[in-house]
């Protein structure tokens, strides 16, 4: 087990063709206005990741998250040596290991493929490492032995890959990797092959194995579900930017921006572009869908220790925070998807489509079927400003 | 109401079908699903049937008194059983034919059959891939050389006035004939040949290369795995499947060994050990006063001796690891 620092790490993948894009560049007059659209391509090539900070403690769960070409995998490829570092430090402990070859960092990795080799058994595939190290034999079979007991995969021991389950295989995948006792376990999307049901038995597998080893995880997803229940900090990243780093709650609770609000919490949070943060006498309000909501005291609060002034805001409300037949504001029921214990209505608001989720208990369902008008309402101290231009939480 | 069974009205006739009819409409169903697939196939299927089946009637001859100009089965036809086979054993030339056939191929084998397997495991680790290309391209070159040409070139490279003999005399050696010496037929021919293939034969391998999941790889390295030991136990692996196959493949044409290189390069000097069942069947069928009963019966004798070949290797593969061809 040990810390991570990452100072300023940045991946840079050379464009090939960068010179004769230069040329180019420099051949066509520049046009001040144009706006340049994707932050990752630049004359030296394709910024995968950018400026990345993080201090990871000691024994810490560390989830990477963010839509797909985000840059989290890159990143995790870089700590595991497998991408080389293009600027930036890195350290694990107190060591940089910008240049030490994967080998010599004691990590060790989980694929999103398994990557088990397919010729070896269970116990081969465990103990392979430990016999490229030059173990006693001895001293394997009792680690390999005890991986397995972890993991559960004793009776799999001299089966082949192709002879186990997605759910065994990604164990197997899980206990080469834990085998070493690594200081830093990377798992680079481990459960994405595996349908729904196996992957909430793994991600739990996961958890219980957090209690049983004492490393430092690394975890990279796509998935916030995964994502929220995993990690003891979630960092979301896109375009090859961290975008908020947080313990789960304060990624929930607080999104940094726009982009946080959106991709944390399922169903995502629901938005109302185009409304407008007012400042009469001294405190605030927010207009939305031309009604005006006075914020709560916290709020007010927040907005002048800012010196927040006047302008125009997304407001951003969870579909958990609404509740329906009561309030001023009306939708038009677009779907409804009946979940069991909770009712999720989509509705349709002076063209903008949101989510609701209602409990069922002692509601009438047969009432709040499609095309049906519903009122609803949302408590202000839970709804979130986000200024139109910065995109940045203002609350 | 949703309708959920078709009714006892449509089973009923299906019912009423026999097995045999069932199959038949199963057939013609299956046939007019696959018709584009068949069609495709259609001019292989042909092709092998008129090039490879069709003239196994002609093996015919390998129990008759033939000559050209003769009808395979007619009124006139002389049937001798296996009196063709039994000549061929008991003459001078079989063993010599048999020793020269069988070393020829089988030390070309030992050397030919593992070298393309090296070059693309060594193609694959390269790290430029830019130069893999490039080496890839020009392994691949000699074999789209002519035999001929090929010849051509032994001779004037390795002719008493060629390349090889011209440095050699330069630095106070004699020159050698090697064409004409017996002792270097073998070498000469065989390191030719694996010239010319090395980089061709490589090439299945190399696509069954670019299959390896790179994480498998990526793995090897943060275990600690060297290049060698990711090439011995990710690369190699990955392509046993392949070389099993080829390896049955080439055992079981280990005795087939062409005529025509053995023949270009056939000299007075070096007869006893370049004469092989392939040039002795060409000789015996094609030249001189046509044998073509007795060459069919030592080319079928050969292709006997491939197919037992081809069996035993299988059945060996078979048992020792999961491949084989059936």
């Amino acid at each position: 087990m040990a810390s991570l620092t990452l100072k300023d790490i940045t991946k840079v993948y050379p464009n090939t063709e960068a010179k004769k894009k230069k040329k180019k560049k420099k051949d066509a007059p520049e046009d001040p206005h144009k706006e340049k659209v994707n932050l990752q391509i630049t004359d030296e090539g394709v910024v995968a990741v950018q400026k990345f900070n993080l201090e990871i403690a000691d024994r810490e769960f560390i989830v990477l998250v963010g839509p797909s070409g985000c840059g989290k995998s890159t990143t995790l490829r870089m700590v595991a040596g497998l991408e080389e570092i293009s600027s930036g430090e890195l350290y694990i402990g107190d060591r940089l290991v910008n240049e030490v070859a994967p080998k010599d960092r004691d990590i060790a990795m989980v694929f999103q493929s398994y990557a088990l080799y397919p010729h070896m058994t269970v116990y081969e595939n465990m103990a392979f490492s430990l016999k490229l190290r030059k173990l006693p034999k001895e001293e394997i079979d009792k680690k390999v032995r005890e991986a397995a007991e972890i993991l559960d995969i004793t009776q799999y021991l001299d089966r082949k890959p192709k002879a186990l389950s997605g759910g065994q295989r990604q164990r197997v995948a899980i206990g080469r990797a834990i085998v070493r006792q690594p200081q830093v376990l990377l798992m680079d999307e481990p459960l994405s092959n595996l349908d729904a049901k196996l992957r909430n038995q793994m991600r739990a597998e996961i958890i219980k194995l957090r209690q049983k080893i004492d490393t430092t995880f690394i975890y990279v997803t796509h998935d916030q579900t995964e994502a929220m229940t995993l990690g003891d900090r979630i960092v979301i990243m896109r375009d090859g930017f961290i975008q908020q780093i947080g313990t789960p709650q304060e990624v929930f609770n607080h999104p940094y921006n726009l982009f946080v609000a959106g991709f944390i919490g399922m169903p995502q949070m629901n938005f109302f572009p185009n409304c407008k943060l007012l400042l009469e006498n001294g405190k605030y309000s927010v207009e939305v869908l031309g009604k005006k909501i006075p914020l709560c005291e916290a709020q007010q609060k927040a907005l002048t220790a800012k010196g927040q002034k006047p302008c125009s805001v997304t407001m951003g409300i969870r579909p958990v925070h609404m509740t329906i037949d009561q309030g001023d504001f009306t939708g038009v029921i677009d779907v409804s998807e009946m979940m069991g214990s909770e009712l999720h209505l989509h509705l349709s608001v002076g063209g903008t489509d949101i989510v609701a989720i209602v409990p069922t208990v002692g509601l009438d369902v047969a009432a709040h079927s499609i095309g049906k008008t519903v009122r609803f309402t949302f408590r202000p101290d839970l709804m979130h400003l986000f200024d139109t231009e910065s995109e940045l939480n203002l609350l | 109401m949703q309708k959920v069974n078709a009714g006892p009205s449509s089973a009923a006739p299906a019912q009423s079908l026999t097995a045999r009819q069932r199959k038949t409409r199963r057939m013609w169903r299956h046939l007019r699903e696959n018709h584009p697939f068949l069609v495709m196939v259609f001019p292989a299927v042909l092709i092998v049937f008129l090039f490879n089946y069709l003239p196994i009637y002609g093996v015919l001859i390998a129990f008759q008194d033939f000559m050209p100009g003769d009808q395979i089965i007619g009124p006139n036809t002389i049937w001798i059983g296996f009196y063709n086979f039994t000549r061929f054993f008991t003459d001078v030339q079989f063993w010599p034919l048999m020793k020269n056939t069988f070393l020829l191929c089988i030390i070309g084998f030992v050397i030919g059959f593992p070298l393309p397997i090296i070059i693309s495991l060594m193609l694959n680790a390269m790290k430029s891939r830019r130069a893999a290309k490039v080496l890839q391209t020009i392994f691949n070159g000699p074999h789209f050389i002519s035999l001929v040409v090929l010849v051509g070139m032994l001779n004037l490279f390795f002719g008493r006035y060629g390349l090889v003999n011209n440095i050699a005399a330069s630095l106070g050696a004699e020159r050698v004939s090697y064409s004409l010496e017996a002792s270097a037929f073998r070498p000469m021919y065989i390191l030719s040949s694996n010239w010319q293939d090395f980089g061709w034969s490589a090439i299945i391998y190399i696509a069954a290369l670019s299959n390896v999941d790179p994480g498998q790889h990526e793995a090897a390295i943060l275990d600690g795995a060297t290049r060698f030991q990711r090439v011995i136990h990710v690369d190699l692996p990955a392509i046993m499947p392949m070389v099993s196959v080829m390896l049955i493949m080439s055992i079981g044409g280990l005795m087939g060994v062409g005529y025509e290189k053995a023949l270009l390069m056939q000299s007075d000097g070096n007869l006893g050990v370049s004469e092989l069942i392939a040039t002795y069947v060409y000789k015996q069928g094609l030249t001189g006063v046509p044998n073509q009963g007795y060459a069919t019966a030592i080319g079928l004798f050969n292709s006997i001796i491939n197919v037992v070949l081809l069996i035993i290797a299988n059945t060996t593969s078979k048992k020792f690891s999961e491949n084989s061809l059936w």
